[in-house]
């Protein structure tokens, strides 16, 4: 039974489903544009971090729905958000900035000095 | 039980409607379309405009509608109870390469009769708007004793 009960309920998989947020990239010339959708996500309630080329975006959503109240209709997940995208090195990833306004992240992604394009002068 | 009918004009379940769709009158494939329709263009249809989700709760003294808008600033939200119904708009302006361009969100939940349509509250927070409605007081549950002889 003990076994039964960690192979339907495993104590080490202790993460809880997320859902991918919906997300858009543009590229500038400069470097790259990244709008997450994270509608229910307070800033404090919000990981952004950037390890070995792969950018994780982690929101937890922080509004509780009313107390003691019945649920009539839903659509809106409990589940929070994560986003990891993978880049390369022509991301300068020390330069990363991200801005949380009215449940939308705007990261900025500017691009590694090696990777703008350089004119070379021909001798 | 009280309930909140809400509308979603699909063209899918208009027609499953329309024809008394191919399970009959029982709803099934509505219900099957519905989940879809949610689960497809209700959370990617965020960026692109459409169809709002929303949450709906109710209590004793309010009934909540609970709507995901990220992006929009609170003066883009119009919020509006006409005819039992209560109706939200919201548009949001995106960057585009060529200037700006607006993308436009709606959404309309019938309301039960019992709702005080002039008391109506609405919150903006995180993205995530809060409409608040208070149940009429004639309307809320009553104790009432009965002396028994």
């Amino acid at each position: 039974m003990s076994l039964l009960n960690t192979l339907i309920n495993p104590t080490q998989t202790e993460r809880k489903p997320t859902l991918r947020p919906s997300y858009e990239i543009t590229e500038t010339e400069t470097g790259y544009a990244l709008t997450v959708f994270l509608p229910g996500v307070a800033k404090a309630d919000l990981e952004v971090s950037d390890e070995e080329g792969n950018l994780r975006i982690a929101g937890k959503r922080s509004t509780p729905r009313p107390e003691k109240a019945t649920v009539l209709h839903r659509e809106i997940s409990d589940y929070g958000y994560e986003l990891v995208l993978a880049h390369d090195n022509t991301v300068d990833a020390g330069a990363i900035t991200a801005e949380l306004k009215d449940g939308v992240l705007a990261l900025t992604l500017p691009k590694a000095e090696s990777a703008k394009p350089r004119k070379i002068a021909i001798a | 039980m009280r309930y909140l009918r809400f509308t979603h004009p699909d063209s899918r379940s208009l027609e499953a409607t329309a024809f008394g769709g191919r399970f009959g009158q029982t709803g099934l494939e509505d219900q099957i379309d519905w989940l879809f329709g949610t689960a497809l263009n209700g959370f990617a249809g965020q960026a692109r405009g459409g169809q709002i989700p929303v949450d709906l709760y109710q209590d004793k003294d309010n009934t909540y509608v609970r709507a995901e808008l990220p992006g929009v600033t609170p003066d883009a939200i119009n919020v509006e109870v006409v005819n039992g119904s209560l109706s939200i708009q919201a548009s949001r302006k995106v960057k585009t390469a060529t200037g700006e361009d607006t993308v436009a969100f709606s959404r309309q939940v019938a309301l039960p009769n019992d709702v005080q349509a002039e008391k109506v509250t609405a919150a903006y927070e995180n993205g995530i708007l809060t409409v608040t409605l208070p149940v009429r007081e004639e309307a809320k549950a009553r104790k009432i004793n009965i002396s028994v002889n």
